[in-house]
């Protein structure tokens, strides 16, 4: 098979994800929803404490845009795992080996094509939100730009650990402890809510040596100010870690076919 | 029906819901326990911003450590004892009240108390463990925990209810109930000073988390006779339309047809 015909193939399963979330409305309106919420509140929690000791030289208003960054990479990814489980629980995992296409590489493609709509989709919402509750644009809107490639590198780098999780389902069954401990990973060490320069300095330590950071953090510290090197480190080190995560995709995958020959589908 | 018989039968159905969630002893207790893992990951925010800021609208740590003590707690005897209300518009849009209507016992009571969710007690857990780093854990304070974690547990219940009856008219709402039901916990997590002025309105009607959480946990922050009145009267008012609604609904109910016994 040529490069050409795999990609072909790849793509065609990525579109077939963009039109699966296509078909689910009503779980965008719901993320949105979710998300001008989120924003509301912590607007309202910025304009109490004041920003006032938060980071110098930054206010509420890029404190708002830094949320909606964050929460557009989280809410913009699918939870992929849930399908990978699912073929698992079912023996489907086992049918679908025949076909000519990776079952990982098909699964993170449909992922992939599903989480470029859910952005699409969130974008205009997280854009209005962050004008309307924080008043306007960042104090240096350039910042933004560099964020929006560094958001599609972290849904990457959050559905390649994602796929880990769902393969974790050939030794747990059900995925959900798992998938619950990384959810709660990326809301703490990943900076969530807001930028680690907030937290204490032994935890920021701690979350720097870990890829979660580089989901929200990074594209999320771009609304904080035009940081051009910050950014490139941010892209070289999240290209690091999709490397170190497929590399672990591909152990784990082998273990688990091998798991699947010795147990059966 | 005789409201000590109608106990008795509340009780018989949390015993038979408790001893079918111990039977697998392993799944309960990793549910409990990844959830006490997942709220205090939440509250870990609540910790580092307190860290830094020390007070966010006239509230300290202290002071959300109660209002998720009294929430948290709530939440996990409605889920632990009322688990069915989360399953309601599903049995009522599959016709699954069928059984249920042949029975000489209350309807709503039966569907509400037919069902436990294990992981609820982890959040009773987390409740009794920040009301304790809060403080708040004494004997001179039983009363009025005792009076808020009822008051909110009660009012989750009423709520849940009154948003999953939306089924009766307007079919497969299950997504949309349980969104309402997430912003309502969502926003009763948060100091009600940050939600000052035209939403005061919609936290206490449109998305009630003003009963399950506001107005319960001034009962423990700021004891007095009008704060218990105004959180019991929060649950009456909960109860009242959660009634009203299901009676209301029950009567354009169709039936699914249903052979077969309850629960299959």
């Amino acid at each position: 098979m040529s490069a050409a015909d795999a990609s072909a193939k790849y793509l065609a399963l990525a579109g077939s994800g963009l039109r699966r979330g296509l078909s689910e409305r009503s779980i965008l309106v719901g993320r949105a929803v979710f998300l001008g919420v989120i924003l509301f509140t912590f607007s309202r929690i910025w304009s109490l404490i004041g920003a006032r000791d938060s980071l110098p030289g930054v206010g509420t208003r890029e404190l708002i845009w830094y949320l909606a960054l964050t929460e557009w990479v989280v809410l913009g990814t699918p939870p992929m795992f849930l399908a990978i489980e699912r073929d698992v629980r079912s023996g489907d995992f086992a049918c679908r080996l025949v076909r000519p296409v990776s079952y990982v590489g098909a699964q993170v493609a449909e992922a992939i094509g599903e989480s470029a709509l859910r952005m699409a989709a969130l974008a205009p919402a997280g854009v209005a939100g962050a004008l309307l509750l924080g008043g306007g644009l960042p104090a240096d809107p350039r910042g933004l730009w560099l964020a929006v490639p560094l958001a599609l590198l972290g849904s990457l780098i959050a559905t390649l650990s994602m796929t880990v999780v769902g393969l974790s389902a050939f030794w747990v069954v059900d995925t959900n402890p798992c998938f619950l401990v990384w959810q709660k990973l990326v809301f703490i060490l990943g900076g969530l809510l807001f930028p680690l320069e907030i937290y204490p300095e032994w935890l920021q330590r701690i979350a720097h040596a870990t890829p979660f950071p580089l989901i929200c953090w990074a594209p999320g510290r771009m609304a904080l100010g035009w940081d051009p090197a910050l950014a490139l480190e941010s892209g070289l080190e999240g290209l690091v870690w999709l490397a170190l995560l497929s590399g672990l995709i591909v152990l784990v995958s082998r273990r688990a076919r091998a798991r699947l020959t010795v147990a059966g589908g | 029906m005789r409201i000590r018989a109608l106990l008795r039968f509340a009780g018989s159905l949390t015993a038979t819901n408790l001893r079918a969630s111990l039977a697998l002893r392993g799944a309960f207790w990793l549910q409990a326990v990844l959830m006490v893992v997942n709220n205090v990951a939440f509250f870990t925010m609540w910790w580092i911003l307190f860290a830094r800021f020390h007070e966010i609208g006239g509230w300290r740590l202290a002071d959300l450590m109660t209002l998720y003590g009294v929430v948290a707690s709530g939440y996990g005897f409605a889920v632990v004892f009322g688990g069915g209300a989360r399953r309601l518009a599903r049995a009522i849009v599959d016709g699954e009240l069928d059984p249920r209507l042949t029975q000489p016992k209350p309807v709503l009571l039966h569907a509400v108390a037919s069902s436990s969710i294990a992981s609820g007690w982890g959040d009773v857990a987390t409740g009794v463990g920040m009301l304790y780093l809060a403080g708040r854990l004494d004997l001179a304070n039983a009363p009025l925990l005792g009076l808020a974690i009822a008051v909110s547990a009660l009012s989750f219940v009423a709520v849940t209810v009154t948003f999953q009856c939306l089924a009766f008219w307007m079919g497969d709402v299950e997504q949309l109930a349980r969104q309402l039901w997430e912003l309502t916990l969502n926003f009763a997590l948060y100091p009600q000073p940050l939600f000052a002025g035209s939403l005061s309105f919609v936290l206490y009607t449109l998305i009630p988390a003003g009963f399950v959480g506001f107005l319960p946990v001034e009962v423990v922050r700021n004891p007095s006779l009008h704060a218990c009145l105004y959180a019991l009267g929060g649950a009456v008012l909960s109860w009242a339309i959660a009634v009203s609604v299901f009676a209301a609904g029950l009567r354009r109910y169709e039936s699914g047809n249903r052979f077969g016994a309850i629960g299959s």
